[in-house]
């Protein structure tokens, strides 16, 4: 993938700031509604400390409210999918 | 911290905002991104922070030396001394146990016993980079392309600033240093390329780079002469898409951050393997690496205005030293003389960097243009020397590389165990090839057209499905090591 060329560009967007925070924030919440349990297992694997353990709370709090919308279970059950067909190791 | 980990998305998450609410307080600014800088180095030896620091100090100090010199003859031997200090912090950590090793091995046989002791020490992470980048400031303040600056913190921001410490690309000082002197104004921010060079990084090292490494050229290459001939012939190619795909997703991601904070770093890869000349290729190739080494080694060795003897010394020259760049070895010499033989070949020949002839046409290769049956020559011809020469790149040692060719060409057995899986893999990562560039270019224009909603999907269904197909480890990137 190359540099595209500005000429060729539109016009940055009205407020590029706003829209590039609501990307990245957004793409980030929507990954932490849909995969929870991958922040809960990067704490898991982090080494005990208080602001560890208050976040690890908060994430398993989180991960047990995005269970009942069942998007995790979306996310599990592509997964599985994705490794019976690869044929690629199990986590 | 790797690129893609969610330790990463956290910091880039805290970094983002505070970045741009300090905007309009330049100073507190690059404080807060210098030291989140330094943070993001010590997360894998903090105690190596203080090198970086003592670096950035030295080279600041060596810069204002160099300016105070009225003369060039006085300028000169203070350059020398700071060149000799930066370059000895390299070979001290990088080459020492190299020239020991190959001292004591070049004198065994012939009786003498050399007592000199290894260093056991890790080789701190990025020190060829932040070598490069303070080489760059100090030279152009010698060549008076570049004031230097007063301040202590613009150079500790231009040597640390954390998306091209560890892997570059490299930034050079004038470039870098003028971007730091007021608020950066988000309507430079390219919010089309840094999201499409962001997500194409991700897939080329989580999915591709990831797959072909732990799935198929790390055993290959473990144990060559276990293998099928068939299976070096395609672990080679895997290899040359592997550090494509690896190499040019850590850089990728690192300009596509850069640019979310508003600064800019230059391209780094264009489409090496389309390459039709092996000059063609380092114009492609780790970009901002091979014009390092023209303007800061090949051009002050005479570069091509001393006759062709003196052209070829010189070509040699830089490339053997850009193949030591790499690592202490003697395989990354013999990759890096390989390509300046290459070279010198090529020039021989009158081959331009565009496939043409030199004397034809100017190295844009408009001749070139009118030959494609030439071009496809050279591309093919290009595609399997630089493959070839990769292995010396990627083998551990003298004997794998040598077991690998002799595997590979004694036309041993044409079975593979690369699986369909893999097949699959291997094919999407040559696509971020095939696929012509206008295409990316196309994609970038709709998504910066886009509404709001398609703008926050986009990225997020692109996470989601590599997370779905990822690995469940991520290695290092290949050119940590380096």
């Amino acid at each position: 993938m190359t540099h595209a060329d500005p000429a060729a560009l539109p016009p940055p967007a009205a407020k590029p700031l706003r829209t590039a925070a609501l990307i990245i924030y957004g793409t980030f919440i929507l990954l932490a509604l849909t995969i929870p349990q991958s922040l809960t297992n990067w704490l898991r694997d982090m080494n005990d400390n208080p602001l560890q353990s208050v976040a690890l709370r908060g994430t398993e709090a989180w991960q047990a409210v995005t269970e009942k919308t069942r998007l995790p279970a979306v996310y599990r059950h592509a997964r599985d999918v994705f490794i019976a067909v690869s044929g690629v190791e199990p986590d | 911290m790797l690129f893609p980990t969610i330790e990463f998305a956290v910091f880039f998450a805290v970094v983002f905002p505070i970045t741009w609410l300090l905007n309009a307080h330049n100073t507190s600014k690059k404080v807060f991104l210098t030291a989140a800088s330094y943070y993001f180095y010590a997360a894998w030896r903090p105690e190596f922070t203080l090198l970086l620091l003592t670096s950035s100090m030295f080279n600041y100090g060596a810069a204002l030396v160099i300016d105070r010199c009225k003369y060039r003859r006085h300028r000169l031997p203070a350059l020398w001394l700071a060149i000799a200090v930066n370059l000895g912090l390299l070979g001290f950590f990088k080459y020492y146990n190299f020239l020991v090793a190959s001292l004591i091995n070049a004198a065994a046989p012939v009786g003498l016993t050399i007592d000199l002791g290894f260093i056991e020490l890790p080789l701190p992470v990025a020190i060829s980079f932040f070598t490069f980048h303070a080489l760059s400031y100090i030279i152009d303040v010698y060549r008076r392309v570049l004031p230097p600056t007063k301040s202590l913190l613009d150079i500790l921001f231009y040597i640390s600033f954390f998306p091209h410490l560890i892997a570059g690309p490299i930034v050079r000082a004038n470039k870098f240093l003028a971007q730091t002197l007021g608020p950066r104004d988000p309507a430079h921010i390219r919010l089309g390329e840094s999201v499409f060079l962001i997500l194409g990084g991700l897939f080329k090292k989580v999915i591709v780079a990831n797959y072909l490494a732990t799935g198929f050229v790390d055993g290959v290459f473990r144990d060559p002469t276990a293998n099928s001939s068939f299976d070096l012939v395609l672990g080679m190619y895997a290899y040359a898409l592997q550090i494509y795909c690896d190499f040019s997703a850590y850089t990728d991601i690192a300009i596509g951050v850069a640019n979310l904070l508003g600064y800019e770093f230059p391209q780094n890869f264009n489409y090496p393997y389309r390459a039709v000349s092996v000059q063609d290729f380092w114009r492609r190739w780790h970009m901002s690496l091979s014009s390092w080494l023209r303007d800061y080694l090949y051009i002050p060795l005479g570069g091509s205005r001393f006759g062709i003897l003196a052209t070829y010394r010189n070509i040699m020259i830089t490339m053997a030293l850009g193949g030591l760049w790499h690592g202490a070895s003697w395989a990354f010499l013999i990759w890096g003389c390989l390509h300046g033989a290459a070279l010198m070949v090529e020039r021989m020949l009158g081959i331009t960097a565009g496939g043409g002839r030199t004397g034809d046409t100017d190295d844009d290769g408009a001749v070139a243009q009118r030959s494609p049956l030439v071009r496809a020559l050279g591309w093919f011809i290009t595609l399997q020397f630089v493959c070839l020469a990769w292995v010396f790149f990627r083998a551990p040692s003298t004997d794998a590389w040598l077991g690998y060719f002799a595997t590979m060409f004694a036309g041993r057995s044409w079975s593979t165990t690369m699986t369909p899986f893999l097949a699959v893999i291997f094919v999407l990562g040559a696509f971020s090839h095939i696929l012509p560039p206008r295409l990316f270019d196309d994609l970038q224009r709709r998504y910066d057209a886009a509404s709001l909603p398609v703008k926050i999907a986009a990225p997020f269904v692109v996470i989601y499905l590599i997370a779905v197909a990822a690995p469940s480890g991520i290695a290092p990137f290949i050119y940590f090591q380096f």
